[in-house]
């Protein structure tokens, strides 16, 4: 038995009509996202949008000055970094960077979708009350998280990347504490400071850049 | 192969069969340690310690209590390792499910929750090990820089029961939710209630919230470790809270049904009920917390032997002829200490009730996170200058305040305080009478008037703004500022012995608070 003739029709067989490529590629993007568990993260980040609007709407704060009264949404941007960053880990490995020719605008596709989710959802949390700095200051910080968890996907792993984001969380927490200003703490700057929105930005498109051409590190453990 | 064969009654185990299961318990154990996934972030939980933990505290005097107040007291470390931990757990304990291999690892050999325990087991060991050297390594450190007493170990024991506690949390996460989620989920909610137990922490000075291990308020100031012990009380309580939190978490994990036999499950519920037992046994022991003098006491757990001072031969020095004494601890601030204090002991020397001898004393301990308003004393024959050294602003580096604390602002609350105690105002801010004798002495001892507002208002005992309700009998608050300070110009503009001539005389009437402002020269 050879394989000569399997990509011939069955005779009487009604013809099978072509794809239309866009349609194929929707659907090689949906298979994608649902890979990726993104569907399920979608879900995460309204329920983080939810925690945030209930943050704001009850007042649950810290006390203390500027810095620990921005703990909660700050806490709140990370976790949504962190699952935009989560979302990369890819579970077939070295076959799909085999055979994936599509894959690099794949991944840059479900890093811009998720982080505008996240950017949506916390945004409509944020009508539950006053959010220190606005949603200028929200695009920025979670861009700049979100960049920091594709940076960390990329370097640890998929699994690993939440890592990122909350570890920029704790060192900003004691930076704004101790008064620091760099630019590079981006939340502890106004909404409309240029420095950080550029080091945001840098961070954000760094990430981006490094998880669209290497995708995330396949998991160590 | 028949089916009388497999319901034949069981043997008894071999005694090697016995001995074999120790040996495959610590090879299964050994099995998860080698491919944990903890020991891959320890690198960034190291960093993040010596940036959040360590570099801070650097700021502080070398005083264990003072040094170790942000990281220790206020649980920093718990916060630097515990939410990372959580997470780490969580994805270890959703391995199973995330591959879809639960049902497999149902029907192997071992029950599931013994496999379980096995991979918790080696994420806490990782974890709880690294905590424990992470610290160890900060406090050597801190020991080779030369810090002086016995460093906060039951806060150290407390820290290493919180990672185990956060480890146990994140592996249920984890394993009732498999997914990619759950860690960071885990992880973020570790921070939230981290932060939630800081701002309550904060707020509440007193009952169950004392047992939330950020909160540093009563227990961990000042004369802890220096004057008397560190009291074990709170840290008892919190670890039976954390130890409580662990066992629920790890006995959760066995009450599915397919988690291991009836017996088995059986076994998981009492650990369940127990942990939660132990949890709230710790909560209802905090309830009945007191301020003691060396800290928060709690009845049921407290050990009268620790009531008592820690002796120490003091270290001396001399200044303005008399002997200054500090606790060996304070040895690096002797020379600070004399030299703030020989303008005021001159001006006094020679005078009714003037010290004879200058001793450091142990600070009070206070319902909140300590404060910088205790009072000197002067008490005793030959009068004895109390000097509760641990609650003023240090000279050098701190983290309570922006810029370092120059010596001329530390000599000026040593100098400030003396006088206050001498002219017997107590604890607020006098009578005027008081008041004015007050600024004049410490105008005579270089303290110009126009700074002494500031470094009354340090250390606790400057009066009431013009206008406040009165702060109680014998304080003629309200009436301050300008009379007071005429007064005290007039004193201060005296030849030295017609002013020393008149305290002489004036001195008792003065301390009794019968002296009015009108009734000085």
């Amino acid at each position: 038995m050879t394989a000569a003739g399997v990509d011939q029709a069955r005779p009487g067989a009604a013809p099978v009509p072509p794809a239309r490529p866009g349609a194929a590629g929707l659907r090689l993007l949906g298979l994608f996202l649902v890979s990726r568990r993104v569907p399920t993260a979608l879900g995460v980040l309204v329920g983080l949008g939810a925690l945030l609007w209930a943050e704001l709407h009850w007042h649950w704060n810290v006390a203390g000055g500027p810095a620990a009264q921005r703990v909660i949404p700050l806490v709140i941007e990370a976790g949504a970094a962190a699952v935009i960053a989560v979302a990369s880990y890819g579970p077939f490995g070295e076959p799909e960077r085999a055979t994936g020719r599509w894959l690099p605008w794949l991944r840059l596709a479900s890093a811009l979708i998720l982080t505008g989710a996240a950017v949506g959802a916390l945004a409509a949390g944020a009508t539950g009350g006053y959010l220190p700095g606005g949603t200028l200051a929200l695009v920025r910080d979670v861009a700049g998280m979100a960049g920091l968890g594709l940076l960390c996907a990329v370097a640890l792993g998929g699994a690993f990347g939440w890592t990122g984001p909350l570890a920029y969380w704790l060192i900003t927490e004691s930076a704004l504490a101790a008064g620091w200003t760099t630019p590079w703490i981006w939340p502890g700057r106004p909404p409309r400071d240029t420095g950080a929105a550029i080091c945001a930005g840098l961070v954000f498109a760094a990430g981006l850049a490094a998880f669209t051409l290497r995708g995330a590190r396949a998991s160590v453990r | 192969m028949t089916a009388a064969a497999t319901t034949a009654p069981a043997q008894p185990r071999t005694p090697r069969a016995a001995s074999a299961v120790p040996v495959t318990a610590a090879r299964l154990l050994w099995v998860e340690l080698r491919h944990n996934a903890v020991p891959f972030i320890l690198p960034l939980i190291a960093a993040l310690l010596w940036f959040d933990s360590y570099r801070p505290s650097m700021t502080q005097p070398p005083v264990w209590a003072l040094r170790t107040f942000w990281n220790m007291g206020q649980g920093h470390t718990i916060i630097d390792f515990g939410p990372f931990v959580a997470g780490v757990a969580a994805w270890m304990g959703s391995r199973e499910g995330r591959r879809g291999i639960t049902d497999l690892i149902t029907a192997a050999a071992r029950p599931r929750w013994i496999t379980q325990l096995a991979t918790w087991a080696a994420t806490a060991i990782w974890a709880v090990g690294a905590y424990l050297v992470f610290v160890g390594v900060m406090f050597g450190a801190y020991i080779a820089q030369g810090m002086l007493g016995p460093a906060p170990w039951w806060w150290v024991a407390v820290g290493a029961v919180a990672v185990a506690a956060f480890s146990a949390a994140g592996f249920a996460v984890g394993a009732l939710y498999p997914s990619r989620f759950a860690a960071p989920l885990a992880a973020i909610g570790s921070v939230l209630v981290l932060m939630m137990s800081s701002q309550t922490g904060f707020r509440d000075t007193s009952g169950w919230a004392l047992i939330l291990p950020t909160n540093s308020n009563g227990n961990y100031q000042a004369p802890s470790g220096i004057f008397y012990p560190y009291l074990p009380d709170l840290p008892i309580a919190r670890m039976m809270l954390l130890a409580g939190i662990t066992l629920a978490a790890v006995g959760l994990l066995g009450l599915p049904s397919r988690a291991g036999s009836r017996g088995l499950r059986r076994t998981a519920a009492v650990v369940t009920l127990a942990g939660v037992a132990m949890a709230g046994t710790a909560i209802g022991l905090t309830t009945t917390a007191r301020l003691g003098p060396g800290g928060i006491v709690i009845p049921a757990l407290h050990d009268a032997a620790n009531d008592h001072q820690i002796p120490a031969t003091p270290v001396c020095g001399h200044t303005a002829g008399i002997p200054v004494c500090l606790n060996p601890v304070y040895r690096p601030y002797l020379a600070e200490v004399s030299a703030a204090l020989h303008p005021v002991l001159a001006e006094l020397a020679g005078l009714p009730g003037a010290p004879a001898r200058v001793v450091q004393v142990a600070g009070p301990y206070n319902s909140t996170e300590g404060a910088f308003d205790a009072p000197m004393a002067i008490s005793g024959h030959p009068p004895v200058l109390r000097v509760p050294l641990d609650t003023v602003l240090l000279p050098g580096t701190s983290g309570f305040t922006s810029a370092p604390v120059p010596f001329a602002d530390f000599a000026g609350q040593l100098q400030a305080l003396a006088v206050h105690a001498f002219v017997g105002a107590g604890a607020g801010p006098g009578t005027l009478a008081q008041q004015a004798v007050q600024a004049a002495l410490l105008q005579g001892a270089g303290l110009p008037f126009a700074a002494q507002p500031k470094v009354l208002s340090i250390i606790g005992v400057a009066p009431p703004p013009p206008g406040a309700p009165a702060a109680g009998a014998g304080h003629e608050a309200g009436k301050v500022s300008k009379p007071v300070y005429a007064a005290a110009q007039r004193l201060a503009a005296r030849p030295a012995a017609a002013r020393r001539a008149w305290l002489t005389a004036h001195l008792a009437a003065l301390r009794s608070g019968q002296l009015t402002l009108a009734q000085l020269p």
